[in-house]
């Protein structure tokens, strides 16, 4: 059944994820193993969970559940990716006391956090693969946007909302009105 | 259940679904807007206890912000808190997607909005680029760290191991490391 696989693909990210960017390159993989969304689709989903308001792992969870399987499987994949805080938080929160400076967890941490960072550098070659290489060659376009986004991210200290909406225009003009022009 | 404690955790679900609808920019944003009303304004936690329990947040697994508003409603008023809290952050967020995904197809069709999601699509990789950089900053600190992260990326291009399966090998080599350290090697 789709809503359990669902539920039990985001328990599985949740558990070994730790926070909301690492869980971006465990969505991806899960959703084309099972080949529930297509790589458009997948990179429009982060564009998307960045855009809406609210903590990036719950909205990411919400639109790949619900693009997968309606509004129940929305709310399965959010299940899912929720059962670390009403287990494993709760049970922290009882002790927490005792859990404060725990030497255990801190050295998962050491070896946890720089592996996500490696899988979002691995995914981060394989979405510029996607977005900027059409197959027969660079897509200037998209390069330009994307090389203009960067710029603000680093040295403007954009917001993300900002980037996207700036970038959405862009994206209007050189791909909605440049074609027409060319025709003149 | 008392009802004092009802309308506690109905406080905070109410504080968390309005966090949860008007809060761009992730987690530390959130931190912030906690201190502002829990710590500055009701005095019901000090600054402290809200930085230890963003400390634990962050090295339990999952979403960093939904496991600080279990551990923040826990203490306010036990289990029935915590979880008002995370279900307080958590339905804004099935809501506004849930709206969203309805309107994907069509939008997805339409001529201008394909274009402007041509322009987002350029950006994903800038805005993951940057996070990844300011994440990896202090983890790429020391050499380990700097080791551990090149080989992950390298495993996940070259080879087919699943991101899931890398983890589970972090942890497994953490609880070795740290069992030599305490026990030695006898």
């Amino acid at each position: 059944m789709v809503y359990l696989e669902l539920f039990f693909s985001f328990m599985k990210i949740g558990f070994t994820s730790f926070g909301g960017m690492s869980m971006i390159p465990l969505i991806l993989e899960e959703m084309q193993l099972h080949q529930w969304m297509s790589a458009e689709d997948l990179t429009n989903l982060v564009g998307i969970a960045e855009m809406t308001p609210g903590p990036l792992g719950l909205n990411c969870a919400t639109f790949a559940g619900t693009q997968t399987a309606g509004i129940l499987g929305g709310i399965a994949a959010v299940m899912g990716v929720l059962t670390p805080a009403f287990t494993l938080t709760l049970a922290v929160a009882v002790f927490f006391a005792r859990f404060r400076r725990n030497a255990v967890m801190e050295s998962i941490l050491q070896f946890v956090k720089p592996i996500c960072i490696g899988m979002i550098l691995a995914v981060i070659l394989t979405l510029s693969e996607e977005n900027y290489w059409n197959g027969a060659g660079f897509e200037l376009r998209s390069i330009l946007i994307g090389g203009c986004m960067l710029y603000f991210i680093l040295k403007k200290k954009w917001s993300v909302p900002k980037v996207i909406v700036t970038a959405a225009l862009m994206g209007m003009l050189f791909y909605g009105i440049l074609p027409y022009l060319n025709k003149f | 259940m008392k009802s004092e404690n009802l309308k506690k955790g109905l406080r905070l679900f109410a504080f968390f679904f309005k966090i949860g609808c008007f809060t761009f920019g992730g987690g530390w944003s959130i931190l912030a807007q906690m201190e502002q009303e829990f710590v500055e304004k009701e005095g019901l936690i000090t600054k402290e206890e809200l930085l230890e329990m963003a400390a634990v947040g962050k090295s339990v697994p999952g979403i960093m912000i939904t496991n600080i508003s279990m551990l923040f409603g826990y203490q306010l008023c036990g289990w029935f808190g915590g979880v008002c809290s995370v279900l307080g952050i958590t339905c804004p967020a099935v809501l506004i997607l849930t709206a969203v995904s309805w309107g994907y197809e069509s939008f997805k069709s339409n001529y201008w909005c394909h274009c402007a999601l041509r322009g987002i699509q350029a950006a994903v990789v800038p805005i993951i680029g940057s996070a990844a950089l300011s994440l990896g900053r202090d983890v790429f600190a020391t050499t380990k760290g700097k080791a551990i992260g090149i080989a992950a990326f390298l495993l996940c291009v070259f080879t087919g191991i699943s991101n899931i399966w890398l983890v589970l090998l972090g942890i497994a080599a953490a609880l070795l490391t740290e069992g030599v350290r305490r026990h030695g090697l006898s």
